[in-house]
């Protein structure tokens, strides 16, 4: 009802001097409060394996805090985290959810997916009828969401989670969903990514997305380009330990191929960020992370050879490489 | 007589993937089976790599105590390189794990204990809460919930402390083996303190009264969820040059008996987790199907028998609280540390000394097997390495959430959360959960670093 309108209809009950304004308002506002808020992206929030740490993240969001995406932006239907439910009345929620909310309902995992021994490593919910995986469940719930979002590096690539040896068999969301699935990467992912997509779906749709199926907008330059020691490096001004102000390349820095806004965005309410308390970037946003950054301290070209999905990333090793492409462009 | 199971999964509200199995005979839980259904092996992800890789990698495990994991971590390669830790270096440590602390515990009493005792709103992610057994009035529900989202920024403050000095959280950067690669300067020092002075607000405001007010609104939880009550800490804040001397001492306490602990007498036990022995090491290795094993966490026992930790043994072995063994003992004794720990970190803040990044890492390995142990927030936490050149071989982790919520061990004997639950009266159908999720949360779990 437009503000006119319902001046217009205050005018007409002024002289009655019953209720039958009341009577008149009270079903239009009632009306108003049923219909579903078009705005708040209803969300199911499965964690899978990982350390919890993107939920500890997200709880670490400032303007929006927490309470107010809460309030303003999604409906948290499922979180092992913050629901009240529990048992069987939290499992109910999560089914009624998505049937209630089909194909409207945002798909937020975090953790990577076990699979080997059909994904036993990981069990979300056990029923009278059986466990429920991790792999049944996101199988099943991805299919029917709106969107995918995989938070974090476990749920976008299999992360830490999926490390060498990988004795369970861990992937990424991608890897077991056949449709598209948008990766905030991270370990953790700084919430203002994972926030900002939220946002985007909200107001915008989907964000552009880059190879690794990542919104643009946070993972479209590499920490080398917008670093502060930029210039450091490019005078080959390289610290001799942690704690130098030097650039950070030769104690282990992967910001060469490593797609973040880090330098800009920086951690908790904007105030720090790995390489200004001395210490090297870790790469923690890629594809093969940990395995590719890993040993941490040792420069790029001595480190391991990980999983080395991505030849481009590869190639940007080089040390002395200039304006490095983003990982992104083609 | 009746006896049959209940099945309470998910258990909500905390760190990773709970299931808890309860035999119910009438009305009482005869036994409980906690099933923690979650596993990624970092033992085994640890191996083959530098040793110095353990200070970021193993802080992976836990999102909700990741700066523990990079403590005792650099506690155990300061040790093998044999470092000297600056004086500021050992402030710097102790404020970044506290802040942690500050995080944890208040989180835990805000978004998880709380929709347990205090009626939410009628919206999510709060939808369908049991509210049979909500006591306080309708001011003090108010007051409370509306405490959760002032909850929400002084956590967000905690973590920013932690950030200001290590640079991101949860995984802290800068505190590492050596020292702190990151400077005390007045500037981050002053808003340290601002920060903690919000936080300090809120523990004496908010969380104090909140935690009494519940206390005695729920005061029949001062005899649930009672344990054995022996006690363990590997005590907790490590000041010295060598990590050698903790602000609150470490200990185990058992019949009104505190001895040092030992860590010769630890060992652990996987008759009823999902683990077998190998032939050749006689490690652990996964066993998913296993018959008579229901958990991913191995049981972890001292000179033979369960033992539990958190805040309240840290509280009692230090003399900073007297009571008993119970739900709510756990929870005062939680809100109590967070309120100690503000003070002591304004007053490490205040002893920094601005200066450069205290931090010197020796490059010579002095040995190559060694243990690290701390307390961490939920209880005693350990690490140990065997490497060869420089590289892992093995790589052992005991979480506190291993001590507190160890399944049976081979003799049958439950662990700190089975025995808490056994006994226990559940005298509404209606409360199936609501009881045994006060009891069960109480211990904070994290099954994340219990299973790891």
């Amino acid at each position: 009802m437009e503000y006119s309108d319902f001046l217009q209809l205050c005018d007409q009950y002024r002289l009655g001097n019953d209720y039958s304004l009341s009577a008149k308002i009270l079903p239009v506002i009632r009306k108003f409060i049923d219909q579903p808020s078009k705005r708040k992206l209803p969300v199911i929030w499965l964690e899978t394996s990982d350390s919890g740490d993107n939920n500890i993240a997200f709880m670490n969001t400032t303007y929006p805090y927490l309470h107010q995406v809460f309030t303003d932006m999604i409906d948290l239907l499922y979180s092992n985290t913050f629901m009240a439910a529990q048992g069987t009345d939290a499992l109910n929620l999560l089914f009624e959810s998505a049937k209630e909310f089909q194909g409207q309902y945002v798909l937020v995992v975090e953790g990577a997916i076990p699979t080997k021994d059909n994904g036993i490593y990981n069990v979300i919910a056990r029923t009278k009828n059986g466990d429920i995986t991790a792999l049944d469940a996101v199988t099943y719930l991805g299919g029917m969401a709106q969107y995918v979002v995989a938070v974090g590096t476990c749920a976008s690539f299999g992360g830490a989670s999926s490390a060498a040896p990988n004795t369970t068999g861990s992937v990424g969301v991608s890897s077991v969903l056949n449709r598209e699935v948008i990766n905030v990467s991270g370990c953790p992912v700084n919430p203002d990514w994972f926030v900002g997509t939220l946002g985007h779906l909200i107001m915008y749709g989907k964000p552009e997305l880059d190879n690794l199926g990542r919104p643009k907008l946070f993972y479209g330059n590499t920490v080398h380009r917008h670093c502060q020691r930029r210039s450091y490096f490019d005078k080959d001004d390289l610290a001799k330990n942690l704690g130098d102000m030097e650039c950070m390349f030769s104690q282990g820095c992967v910001g060469p191929r490593t797609g973040s806004d880090c330098p800009y965005r920086q951690w908790i309410n904007h105030v720090s960020w790995p390489v200004k308390v001395n210490t090297p970037c870790i790469g923690c946003t890629n594809q093969d992370f940990p395995d590719a950054s890993t040993p941490f301290f040792k420069p790029l070209p001595e480190k391991s050879k990980g999983k080395q999905v991505d030849s481009q990333k590869a190639s940007d090793k080089e040390k002395g490489e200039k304006h490095e492409p983003a990982q992104t462009t083609i | 007589m009746s006896q049959h199971k209940l099945l309470f999964s998910p258990v909500t509200r905390l760190s990773g993937l709970l299931s808890v199995e309860l035999t119910m005979d009438n009305t009482y839980i005869s036994e409980a089976d906690a099933c923690c259904t979650m596993f990624r092996g970092y033992e085994y992800i640890m191996r083959n790599r530098h040793i110095t890789d353990a200070v970021y990698l193993t802080q992976r495990i836990c999102g909700i105590c990741s700066t523990v994991h990079g403590a005792v971590a650099s506690y155990l390669l300061d040790k093998i390189y044999d470092n000297d830790i600056e004086e500021n270096a050992q402030y710097l440590r102790n404020i970044m794990l506290a802040a942690d602390f500050l995080q944890n515990h208040i989180r835990h009493f805000y978004f998880f204990e709380l929709p347990d005792y205090v009626i939410m709103p009628e919206q999510p992610p709060f939808l369908q809460q049991n509210c049979l057994d909500c006591r306080l009035d309708e001011e003090q529900n108010h007051r409370l919930a509306g405490n959760y989202i002032r909850a929400v920024k002084v956590t967000e403050q905690s973590h920013q402390i932690l950030a200001l000095f290590g640079g991101k959280a949860p995984h802290q950067h800068s505190f590492v083996h050596g020292g702190v690669a990151v400077a005390p300067t007045a500037d981050k020092i002053t808003q340290a303190l601002a920060l903690l002075r919000d936080i300090r607000d809120f523990a004496q405001r908010c969380l104090m009264p909140d935690t009494e007010l519940i206390a005695s609104c729920y005061d029949d939880y001062f005899h649930i969820g009672k344990t054995a009550g022996r006690f363990l800490s590997f005590g907790l804040f490590r000041f010295g040059e060598k990590n050698d001397n903790p602000l609150w001492k470490s200990g185990v306490l058992e019949d009104n008996q505190l001895t040092q602990p030992r860590l010769d007498l630890i060992q652990e036990d996987i008759s009823h987790a999902w683990f077998q022995r190998t032939k050749w090491m006689n490690e652990a290795e996964p066993a998913p199907y296993k018959h008579g094993a229901y958990t991913w966490t191995k049981a972890v026992l001292y000179q033979g028998k369960h033992s539990e930790g958190g805040p309240l043994a840290r509280m009692v072995i230090n003399g900073y609280y007297t009571g008993g063994t119970s739900t709510m003992d756990r929870i005062v004794a939680r809100s109590i540390e967070t309120l100690m720990l503000t003070e002591l970190m304004e007053e490490w803040l205040k002893k920094l000394q601005p200066g450069t990044p205290p931090i010197m890492q020796k490059k010579q390995i002095v040995t190559s097997q060694t243990i690290a142990v701390t307390d961490a927030m939920r209880g005693p936490l350990l690490h140990s390495a065997l490497i060869q050149d420089e590289e892992v071989a093995r790589y052992d982790i005991i979480t506190p959430t291993g001590w507190n919520f160890s399944p049976k061990d081979d003799s049958g004997n439950r662990g700190p959360v089975e025995m808490a639950l056994v006994g226990t009266h559940m005298y509404s159908p209606d409360l199936r959960y609501v009881i045994p999720g006060r009891i069960i949360r109480s211990f904070d779990p994290c099954i994340s670093c219990a299973t790891h």
